[in-house]
């Protein structure tokens, strides 16, 4: 037997005059809610352990650990903010990239928004910090992660103008293994911190030595450091017409 | 079982294709590195979870119509064994399981390679068909929907987060200085693993970030499921004798 409606104008007035209120109610609540929200930074929590995430993950846990480092990259933006990395508790940030870190050990996402995303600060502390996880957990697979320590070189020279940890970092760099496959100029990387050049000359002589040295398959990463590259040598060239500088 | 071959059915199928690629074009616009692979595995999961909640509804539902409109009393009365009422249900399984997974690893082929589509489509439709079974066990026993989903999803989730849980227990039994009452829920615990899948009976996502040897991961996927499935059309058989049925 098949059910039919009755139409809506059957139903008690009362009832329908509740239901459209309530509805309106609703929908007001939530948006409130939504601009209570919107002003406020939510700061990070602190992470489980790496073997709770692994068992969260349901056999996926490499997928996990990339989803969990998507969900930290997104966290400066909240309700379609964008909220300054100085409202970042760095101590946290770095528990998160230590457990995303131990999560998968074959994944290079946590080091790479370590070394292209969190060194963005202007603060020396905090640069320090990431640093010093960028040369912890480098050795964790010296193959994998070469790249984030040369780029943590150069920061640490340029940014940070501490070049005695450039050196240290690119020092390491040089004694790595030749199991350890690795363009030469990244293992005589030492030179190049030595040479006179600014930090927009540097960064397009370590890009184009990356995109030649063939060493990068990833196409995302390709397309990336070919955006770099064009923008440094857009502010190389814009700083060299400019008078005074 | 064979109305599962309906418009409904494919219009459904087609929309979770489409929004797994959706969501995976979203998840693919956020990557910095790895994208390829990430939006891969995402959609191969997407599917996988949806469709192993399409298995379990569809076929606890089926079952249920036999019940409700007294299927098995007809059957009864021809010259039919039990045994061949689970045969055909276990063969109708392996089709819709098979009509689930070969466009579900097309799509994941499409973003990854040949070769682990492949590796997809026959994984997904070993999980597939386990689940298909469990379902059927589920509403074998229980004859109500809502009971049997439950029991077939509880156990679906039980194994899936096994890890988990033996993680909790422990840690429980470290902070209770091993109180009786943590014991007892390890033990518990323990026991019922014995009669749970493994992880290995699973399709295996890593695949799509790193070499995991395929075609021995696929061997050790169809040995569990072996076992796993005789276990579960054992105790389906068990059960389905010694239901009585009022003619």
């Amino acid at each position: 037997m098949r059910r039919t409606e009755r139409p809506m104008r059957m139903l008690p007035r009362p009832l329908l005059v509740g239901f459209a209120l309530l509805f309106l109610l609703q929908a007001v609540n939530h948006q409130l809610g939504r601009e209570r929200s919107e002003a406020i930074y939510h700061p990070l929590t602190r992470p489980f352990s790496a073997e709770v995430y692994r068992g969260m993950a349901m056999g996926s846990f490499r997928l996990f650990g990339y989803l969990l480092s998507l969900r930290l990259q997104l966290h400066d933006n909240q309700a379609g903010q964008h909220f300054r990395y100085s409202l970042m508790n760095y101590d946290l940030l770095l528990d998160w990239l230590e457990t995303l870190s131990d999560i998968d050990t074959d994944s290079e996402y946590p080091m790479l928004l370590a070394s292209r995303i969190y060194t963005q600060t202007s603060n020396p502390e905090r640069l320090r910090k990431i640093l010093g996880f960028i040369e912890r957990r480098f050795d964790d697979n010296p193959q994998l992660h070469w790249r984030r320590l040369a780029e943590a070189s150069l920061i640490a020279k340029h940014k940070l103008h501490d070049l005695d940890l450039a050196l240290r970092f690119a020092d390491k760099l040089a004694k790595q293994p030749a199991s350890v496959k690795m363009p030469h100029w990244a293992r005589d990387f030492q030179f190049l911190l030595l040479a006179e050049l600014n930090e927009t000359e540097s960064a397009i002589a370590i890009i184009q030595a990356l995109l030649q040295s063939g060493s990068i398959k990833d196409p995302d990463e390709q397309r990336f450091l070919r955006g770099k590259l064009s923008d440094f040598q857009q502010k190389l060239f814009e700083s060299q017409r400019l008078p005074g500088k | 079982m064979l109305g599962i071959l309906s418009r409904r059915f494919i219009v459904l199928l087609l929309i979770l294709l489409l929004a797994a690629a959706l969501f995976g074009s979203y998840i693919g616009e956020l990557t910095l590195v790895n994208g390829h692979a990430i939006v891969a595995g995402f959609i191969a999961d997407f599917l996988r979870y949806c469709l192993a909640l399409l298995t379990l509804l569809i076929i606890a539902s089926s079952v249920a119509e036999d019940y409700e409109f007294r299927q098995f009393e007809r059957l009864l009365t021809m010259p039919l064994a039990r045994w061949q009422y689970i045969a055909a249900q276990t063969l109708l399984i392996a089709c819709l399981c098979a009509m689930m997974a070969v466009p579900a690893a097309l799509l994941v082929a499409l973003y990854s390679d040949a070769a682990t589509g492949l590796y997809w489509a026959a994984a997904l439709w070993m999980e597939l068909f386990l689940l298909g079974l469990l379902s059927l066990l589920a509403i074998l026993s229980l004859e109500k929907i809502p009971q049997a989903v439950f029991f077939a999803l509880a156990v679906y989730l039980f194994a899936k987060l096994s890890g988990l849980i033996t993680l909790i227990v422990a840690e429980s039994v470290k902070m209770s200085e091993g109180s009786v009452a943590s014991r007892t829920i390890e033990f518990t615990f323990n026991a019922i693993l014995f009669v749970i899948p493994g992880l290995d009976t699973f399709a295996d996502n890593n695949v799509f970030f790193v070499d995991i040897g395929v075609l021995h991961s696929l061997g050790v996927q169809l040995l569990s499921v072996i076992v796993y499935a005789t276990f579960l059309l054992t105790v389906c058989l068990v059960d389905f004798y010694r239901k009585e049925f009022n003619l």
